[in-house]
């Protein structure tokens, strides 16, 4: 195993968990939408969708980031006033993969019965620059501040594109490969009703033909900016099966972290993610390999991070994903495996991984708009940059 | 945010040292007193664990080109008036620490992986902002 971060131990949980609801938000460019408003929606549509009322959620998972739906929020939306087990360990990214980790534990000792995850975003209506939006976190680190943003290597698109250049060293890896990743998530997103860009066809020549904004990067190798949100409802399987539909349930869990954190400067090898540890251990904990699955959807901020992923994660080795994608590995209909069928966060919309979560369950139960057939397990691989999250789900 | 943004924050102590040498021109990288380089710094040592400060330890200024991205977009208004611009992560040749920073003085179509470079420095400033800092950029060695 190498040494330039870690697996997290954690305890068994497979088998403990079903994902009983999901929802997810209308998805849109600037809508003038709150943020509040936008993860309602997602959880009302999540509530329906498992066929529970609001007064039967007795748990609430968010992470303090951002703008979270807390209790209150959650009381001031259905004019209820039970009390609800709140916790900080849920949200988006790396840990809407993690989330029912520690809803198991408030499922085991009875806590609650229903838990739910939610997460969005209003980054499109609320800002026009990088400073309020994505790259905030980074300029409020002292330490990116003072000895990277100053001479221009920020934000997430430079180091990102940096990490792609090494990668073509390293590797070989073309534009055109990663133009392979763009194409077959804009193909994804023309099959999928909720896509922001289901009407914008993309072939591998448009993109070619585009010019960089940061070489070697052009604007489509780099995610939407959206408004939108999701949330998903968590229950114990014996408790899922009572409702609505057919349940999905948690099969492995695996949490990895990068010994550098979110300094990617400092990553040796940079050219890797921490899914390298997490989703080993994820797929030790369900009994399964890369092999078995069946569907894949990851968080994708830029093109990269999908090559970088179908290596990390086991599904070809390190170096020839750009080779892999450009294959067609990656087409919901006729790929080795099928990856983020719902356009993902390059042409679905960019709110932070929650939605890949309900894209993941939706395959599962065969409800999804770009279907994947007959899919019976299926992973999500989370990202925060410094931390990974595999979350590997099965059909009931 | 510190009211010089973007120019490095004199306040905040890990890298103070760092932009003092570099306003006397010198690149200097900070290492603990067990040997071990504290990259980035911090208050203690990663290796020994003391909270003692390091020894600034002056570099040659000699690096190899680890990776690189020309940036065309403004993605802050500061930056509107640098753009076009290289900038990306260098290898220094004792420490074999790794700099984020400016490449300079190249066209984009020379640059190429373990290229030869050696320190500039050059001034910071930008628009809007009082003031300047004086920063190690980098640029091909000896004319190559």
């Amino acid at each position: 195993m190498p040494d330039w971060g870690q697996r997290v131990e954690l305890d068994d949980v497979s088998g403990q968990v079903a994902i009983a609801g999901v929802g997810e938000s209308d998805m849109s460019r600037a809508s003038g939408r709150s943020t509040r408003e936008i993860v309602g929606q997602a959880i009302d549509r999540a509530l329906a969708d498992a066929g529970l009322a609001p007064s039967e959620i007795d748990g609430l998972m968010y992470h303090p980031w951002g703008e979270p739906f807390t209790a209150a929020d959650f009381h001031a939306r259905y004019g209820t006033r039970h009390e609800i087990w709140e916790s900080r360990e849920g949200g988006g990214m790396h840990w809407a993969g993690s989330a029912p980790y520690h809803a198991a534990a408030a499922l085991r000792s009875g806590r609650a019965r229903h838990v739910l995850n939610s997460f969005g975003v209003a980054w499109a209506s609320q800002r026009a620059q990088m400073l309020g939006g994505p790259g905030q976190a980074h300029a409020e680190d002292a330490t990116k501040r003072n000895l990277e943003l100053p001479l221009g290597w920020f934000p997430q698109p430079v180091y990102f594109a940096t990490i792609a250049r090494r990668h073509m060293i390293d590797f070989g890896t073309s534009e055109a490969q990663l133009g392979a990743v763009a194409v077959a998530m804009r193909r994804h997103a023309n099959h999928n009703r909720a896509a922001v860009m289901r009407d914008r066809a993309l072939t591998l020549e448009q993109y070619l033909a585009e010019p960089m904004i940061l070489d070697p990067f052009r604007k489509l190798d780099c995610c939407l900016i959206s408004d939108g949100g999701g949330a998903y409802v968590m229950t114990s399987p014996e408790r899922a099966r009572d409702l609505r539909p057919p349940p999905v349930e948690v099969l492995g869990l695996g949490v990895g972290r990068s010994a550098t954190g979110e300094y990617w400067a400092l990553q040796d090898p940079i050219t890797s993610t921490p899914q390298v540890f997490s989703a080993p251990a994820a797929y030790a904990m369900a009994g399964i390999r890369a092999a078995d699955v069946d569907v894949l959807t990851c968080y994708d901020p830029f093109t990269i991070h999908s090559i970088l992923f179908v290596e990390d994660m086991g599904f070809c080795a390190k170096g020839e994903g750009g080779p892999f994608v450009a294959s067609g590995a990656l087409d919901f209909e006729t790929g080795s495996i099928p990856y983020n069928p719902h356009g993902g966060h390059l042409s679905h919309a960019y709110v932070l991984g929650i939605a890949h979560v309900v894209e993941t369950v939706r395959q599962l139960r065969g409800e999804a708009d770009a279907q994947v057939a007959d899919a019976r397990i299926g992973v999500y691989g989370g990202y925060t940059g410094g931390a990974t999250s595999t979350l590997v789900l099965g059909r009931a | 945010m510190h009211a010089a943004f973007p120019l490095p924050d004199p306040d905040f102590a890990p890298t103070r040292e760092f932009w003092a040498a570099a306003a006397r021109r010198e690149l200097r990288m900070p290492r603990c007193g067990c040997g071990a380089w504290r990259w980035y710094p911090a208050e203690s040592c990663a290796a020994c664990g003391t909270r003692a400060a390091p020894d600034w330890e002056l570099q040659s200024g000699r690096a190899r080109l680890f990776s690189w991205c020309v940036v065309r977009h403004v993605f802050l208004p500061h930056f509107a008036e640098r753009v076009p611009y290289v900038t990306g992560l260098v290898v220094l040749e004792e420490s074999k620490l790794r700099l984020a920073t400016e490449i300079v003085d190249c066209a984009p179509e020379a640059l190429a992986a373990e290229l030869p470079l050696e320190v500039a420095f050059r001034a910071l400033r930008f628009p809007g902002v009082a003031g300047e800092a004086v920063a190690p950029c980098f640029r091909p060695r000896g004319g190559t």
